[in-house]
């Protein structure tokens, strides 16, 4: 027997755009619906359930990662970000700014995760060609730009960011 | 008539790239979608579907689900049936036709895989799939008609047992003398298309939540739908409850694309539910119910040939459209096919037609909306045709296209079928993308990859959209069980700010912005002053049909447009009163009304809000009635047709087959631009769905009609690599009919992208002869027409 | 699309996780990186009674060397394995292939042991670590076991691991300086499972023949595979065009490809070859003579 306990239900304590919650969740809850429905974060959007749409996209501990592919249960101790904790006191942040400007959302539904994308993104390579931009953006699938004016967007919100960058 | 210039449009907002009020708080993850709500003791519900396409039900085993803790309800066929009448079908535009009508939930018998069988409520989701795997249905396999030819096979097995054969019906257009002209034409090409099933697949998936209050006997919803207004009369036909007493309320919808167009079993199926528990019921389709569940489109083959003259002059086509349909009829019908014949003379003056629309069942899903409706398919066969017609006569593809123009004086154009084009432009739209693709330089690029042995292409397309559907009188005339015209209310309230009031739905189209954009200028009053409501039948005035047809724009708009003129006389009216001059002499700038040229002497908005809602005295005129609203419906007494010429850059791998889309460009003219900004944004968006729909997305059934590409792994939208940079530019022709001038906008892409592609990769493998009939062209496919174009022509060296 | 109701146990170490799988014997399943299993289980093609989360052993989260392999521990993320330098320098075909793996949002969570462990071959690990002649080190209660990459991928989906057994580590040989790598991928988009994929590894001897060859392919067959008769055919000779298409032309007759709603088998069979030559003809332009 090993001493190791199976359990049907776990206590998970989370920080979530610097908040702590607490609940206890079944295994099979994914993280998606626990964000959604336990933490009333419905900024983050299904839209596959499998992992190909990219709608769910969060970071997790500095990375990003799609919400519907993981378990609430994996997440305890863990450091959340969601669309929800980007704009800070009511302000959109530079790349929420970008994506205003240059109509980079429609619809809105694939924006939680195409801003999570690219918030990773642009930290990993802080000044991207077009073609970068489509390959980071890639694994997430919007129905209705086109992409054209999401790459626009990320690409401004490079430009905006290293400006601000310089201007520190 | 005669052909106005480019509006030189004066005015602040319309014309002006302006960003989109809708966008902080969807950017601030605040959006509030249909899975986003939650009301009060809700209970959430799953639909179990139908394993096989062609199956008695001998039986139906509940007790197991019922009995698991969670479990609220277990609905099956004959209890819904017995509460619901059969789902409507709206469009009926072929005289004596079949209509294959069906319940929300199959009674004995399943015509599709993914047909609703049963349904359970519970107190989540987890429990309900839970529950639908505890449902035992016994199935009686029938023989199964896959696709269009095993469903026109003289010994078919027929869907419906009183039914002959399994064609619903077919309906002939005709134009001058059609056999003549193919007699004595010089030249007759023809092709047999193919575009496989595809949807609109927007990334939310369709969702409602409906309470029925047994007691009140009214109907509450929040239903993901394009069309709340139509929703509430289908609801109405489906259970008799009247329509007041029926409220839909739309919040943000993830996407449409005419797929939420449609009236569907789901809301049908939670009302039922609701009915039953007493509580209400969220049904969310999730990603898995959608490939079988939300209406499929595209599936049709069109049999076509176009006879010519020598000189290139088309003289005549003719031909059969099949709508592939499925086991039952969507809401529209076979409206897609049918619109598909309607356009498939496109651009082009052609004198003497024959076509034909026969729609046919077979054991895939119900056939309905999808942004583009009939228009990519008819855009195929005329599009195709000329460029087969170009190559058989040594003829320029542009130049025959040019040569076949309506030209600008013969407008309003009877195309001969159903429709009569207002307005265009159509060599000046042609020469503009000429012209943006030499300044690209994609003649220069093609050059210098044929030398690398590289095989490049360049495409072309020109479409054209009939848009601002319609007017109500011809919308019935053709078969539409609906009007077409629009209803806007527009408001100034006490303190002198606007509410703009609409049956429209805002999708991701941006219509809130465009409205304010309207009113705005047409009031004199700042955007900020501006809010538009929409999404409620409570309280939002009706619009016939809904936000498809490429209609929210021109009808929507027009109304606005002339409720807000209106209102605007009558604010300078009250205005007068106050400054004591006469309402003519006055003038409306950023929410100040002053005399002309004394703009010392003003009232504002807030003042006038005061005047006509609370101290009346001595400031309101006499004979006003007081508040400040107007109302105006607006049915446009013809459609508006847009068009552009859309060109694409493309490179062939011979080896494997696959197609890369290096670039593209789109010359449009949809009369009145109100935002330039967004209207590129719509073409963007229409033109990925159509390249997705050319190269990669297929709903595949295989020989048992079984659905094969149920998941994102399998049917695949095009993803940020897959879609090109794109280059647009605009000519404004402004639409005749329509007060503003505007016209949709909102298919073009869709419409014109499909035989592009084809165009393109003919091009880039011209030296082979070869001829894309068949979407999607994917690599095996494209890979089979390489090597059979191989062999023929070292068979004919 | 919900899971269907399961239990769930966090192993700390190894042997924990070896506990639970023996414990809870084929019910149990192992969530490494989650990218396949959880899909599986929100469509319900999967129900485990127990996940037996990985995640949490700290210890199988490492790249290093020994031996002249490379080793990678099993729970290591397949976008660490990328950007890793040491990968980089020691088994250059490995950062090449992963950004075909998913998106990075993919990689950041899929381990390197999951993939393997999963065996699908369509997927590109699996036929990396078999053609470049790699092994699969597992542990159970019957101590550990090292398995040659070729042995143990078995079947579709299947590999020589028990039910009581955790892969936890993969061993790459390590490539000599100067050998070009290469791998030539068709996806209907970029990040799906291959339709086919090519690896190649190239190694030059001063006199400018190939002294080392490794090629696989992904997409063709129930299992990854390694093209035995194509190495053989252009080892020791110069890579030309006409030597190269020789060997390529091997391929075809060493796979059984199965048709599927994205390719018919023959067009796979086709694409075997064509995209082998590619990527060989890539691999040895990559490759420097080394002395």
């Amino acid at each position: 027997m090993s001493d190791v306990q199976v359990s049907d239900k776990r206590t998970v304590s989370v920080t979530i755009n610097g908040h702590v919650y607490t609940a206890e969740v079944a295994p099979r809850v994914t993280l998606a619906d626990f964000l959604r429905k336990e933490c009333g974060l419905t900024g983050t959007h299904l839209g596959c359930e499998h992992g190909v749409c990219g709608a769910c996209t969060i970071m997790l501990d500095g990375r990003t990662a799609r919400a519907c592919l993981m378990l609430a249960v994996q997440v305890d101790g863990c450091t959340i970000t969601t669309v929800e904790g980007l704009a800070r006191n009511g302000e959109l942040n530079p790349l929420q700014q970008a994506f205003w400007d240059n109509h980079g959302l429609q619809c809105g539904f694939c924006t939680s995760g195409m801003l999570m994308c690219a918030t990773e993104f642009l930290e990993q390579n802080p000044k991207p060609t077009g073609e970068e931009v489509r390959e980071a953006i890639s694994g997430n699938l919007c129905r209705c730009t086109g992409y054209a004016s999401i790459v626009k967007s990320v690409l401004d919100a490079a430009d905006r960011m290293a400006a601000d960058e310089g201007a520190r | 008539m005669t052909i106005a210039e480019p509006v030189q449009n004066p005015s602040r907002y319309t014309g002006s790239p302006i960003r989109r009020t809708e966008d902080p708080r969807l950017l601030a993850g605040r959006g509030q979608y249909v899975d986003d709500v939650t009301v009060p003791k809700m209970i959430e519900a799953a639909v179990l579907r139908s394993p096989l396409a062609h199956a008695r039900i001998t039986g139906i085993d509940v007790s197991r689900a019922r009995e698991l803790p969670g479990v609220f309800d277990v609905l099956v066929g004959e209890e819904l049936a017995a509460v619901a009448g059969p789902q409507p079908v709206i469009w009926t535009p072929i005289t004596d036709q079949r209509i294959a009508r069906t319940r929300a939930l199959a009674v004995d018998r399943v015509r599709w895989v993914g047909q609703a069988v049963a349904a359970v409520a519970a107190v989540d989701r987890y429990v309900a799939e839970d529950a639908l795997e505890l449902i035992e249905v016994d199935y009686e396999p029938l023989p199964v008609v896959a696709d269009l030819d095993a469903a026109l096979a003289p010994d078919a097995p027929t869907l419906y047992d009183d039914w002959p054969d399994n064609v619903t019906g077919s309906q002939t257009y005709r134009a001058g003398e059609p056999e003549e002209a193919f007699d004595s034409a010089d030249v007759v090409v023809s092709g047999s298309f193919t575009h496989g099933r595809a949807f609109g697949c927007p990334l939310e998936p369709r969702g409602c939540i409906v309470n029925w209050d047994a007691f009140e006997n009214t109907l509450d919803l929040w239903l993901s739908t394009q069309s709340p207004n139509l929703a509430r009369d289908l609801l109405s036909e489906v259970f008799g409850v009247p329509v007041h007493k029926i409220r839909v309320r739309t919040p943000n919808l993830g996407g449409g694309f005419g797929n939420k167009f449609d009236f569907y079993g789901e809301e049908v199926i939670a009302a039922v539910l609701s009915h039953r528990t007493g509580r209400p019921v969220k049904l969310i389709e999730d990603r898995s119910d959608s490939f079988v569940a939300t209406s499929h489109s595209r599936d049709q083959r069109l049999d076509f040939e176009m006879a010519l003259r020598r000189d290139g002059t088309i003289v005549g086509l003719r031909g059969v459209s099949y709508g592939v349909l499925g086991g039952a009829f969507g809401t529209v019908g076979s409206g897609p096919p049918w619109a598909s014949v309607l356009t498939s003379m496109g651009p082009y003056k052609i004198p003497n037609l024959d076509l034909t629309v026969t729609p046919v069942l077979t054991n895939r899903a119900p056939y309905g909306s999808y942004r583009g409706w009939g228009a990519p398919k008819g855009n195929i066969v005329h599009e195709r045709l000329i460029e087969f017609a170009a190559r058989e006569l040594g003829m320029d593809r542009t130049e025959i296209r040019r040569k076949n123009f309506v030209p600008p004086e013969e407008f309003p154009y009877f195309s001969g079928a159903a429709f009569t084009y207002d307005s265009g432009r159509y060599a000046d739209c042609l020469d503009l993308a000429l012209a943006k693709v030499q300044e690209l330089g994609w003649p220069q690029q093609q050059e210098r990859a044929r030398a690398e042995g590289r095989s490049v292409g360049i495409g072309y397309s020109f479409h054209i959209e009939p848009s601002a559907y319609g007017p109500s009188r011809i919308m019935n005339l053709v078969g539409l069980a609906h009007s077409g015209f629009d209803e806007a209310v527009v408001r100034m309230d006490s303190v002198g700010k606007i509410t703009i009031y609409s049956g429209q739905i805002n999708m991701g189209q941006g219509t809130h912005t465009i409205y304010a954009q309207l009113a705005a200028d047409t009031l004199g009053v700042p955007m900020d002053d501006i809010v538009v409501v929409t999404g409620d039948t409570d309280s939002c005035p009706y619009t016939g049909y809904g936000t498809g047809g490429s209609r929210a724009a021109p009808l929507g708009g027009a109304a606005i447009l002339r409720a807000s003129g209106r209102l605007r006389a009558k604010i300078l009216r009250v205005a007068a009163e106050l400054l004591e001059a006469s309402a003519d002499d006055l003038e409306i700038e950023n929410g100040k009304i002053s005399v002309k040229g004394a703009p010392g002497h003003s009232v504002s908005t807030r003042d006038v809000g005061d005047a006509a809602y609370r101290r009346l005295l001595d400031r309101l005129p006499e004979n006003e009635m007081p508040t400040l609203e107007e109302v105006d419906v607006f049915d446009p007494p013809n459609m508006a047709t847009s068009y552009g010429c859309t060109a694409l850059l493309v490179e062939v791998d011979r080896g494997t087959g696959r197609v890369t889309l290096l670039d593209c460009v789109q010359a449009h003219d949809c009369g009145t631009v109100i935002n330039p900004m967004l209207v590129d944004g719509q073409l963007a968006g229409g033109l990925a769905q159509a390249l997705g729909g050319a190269l990669l997305e297929e709903l595949v059934y295989d020989e048992e009609a079984q659905l094969r590409t149920a998941s994102f792994m399998d049917y695949l939208l095009p993803t940020a690599l897959d879609i090109p940079p794109f280059h647009f530019v605009h000519q404004e022709t402004p639409a005749p009919d329509i007060p503003g001038g505007i016209k949709g906008v909102g298919e073009a892409g869709t419409i014109a992208g499909v035989s592009l592609v084809a165009s393109a990769i003919d091009d880039a493998l011209s030296d082979l002869g070869v001829a894309v009939t068949r979407f999607p062209v994917t690599p095996p496919r494209l890979v089979e027409l390489i090597r059979d174009a191989e062999q023929r022509k070292e068979g004919a060296q | 699309m919900k899971p269907p109701a399961v239990g769930y146990a966090r192993a700390g170490d190894v042997q924990e996780a070896v506990g639970l799988l023996a414990e809870h014997g084929t019910d149990s399943k192992v969530l490494a990186g989650g990218q396949s299993l959880v899909p599986l289980l929100s469509f319900r093609l999967a129900r485990p009674s127990v996940l037996v989360d990985v995640n949490p052993i700290g210890d199988l989260a490492y790249i290093r060397e020994d031996d002249g392999a490379l080793v990678i521990g099993a729970t290591t993320r397949q976008r660490d394995v990328e950007l890793s330098p040491v990968v980089a320098e020691a088994v250059p075909m490995l950062p090449e292939a992963l950004r075909h793996v998913g998106h990075v949002t993919n990689r950041n969570r899929g381990t390197v042991g999951g993939s393997v462990a999963h065996a699908d071959s369509a997927a590109e690990l699996p036929t990396v670590v078999t053609c470049l002649g790699g092994e699969i080190v597992v542990e159970g209660p019957r101590g550990r076991r090292t398995i040659a990459a070729e042995d143990y991928f078995t079947g579709t989906f299947t590999t020589a691991t028990e039910y009581d057994e955790l892969l936890t580590a993969v061993r790459f040989p390590r490539l000599p300086a100067g050998t070009g790598v290469a791998v030539e991928e068709l996806a209907r988009r970029h990040g799906d499972f291959a339709i086919v994929a090519a690896f190649a590894a190239v190694h030059l001897g001063p006199d400018g023949t190939v002294d080392l060859v490794r090629l696989g392919l992904s997409g063709v067959d129930s299992v990854p595979r390694r093209l035995h008769e194509a190495e053989a055919a252009l080892l020791g000779t110069r890579p030309t065009a006409e030597a190269i298409t020789a060997a390529a032309a091997t391929a075809p007759n060493t796979i059984r490809p199965s048709s599927d709603v994205h390719a018919p088998a023959g067009y796979r069979r086709e694409m075997a070859e064509l995209l082998i030559r590619r990527a060989i003809t890539t691999a040895s332009e990559r490759s420097e003579v080394t002395t």
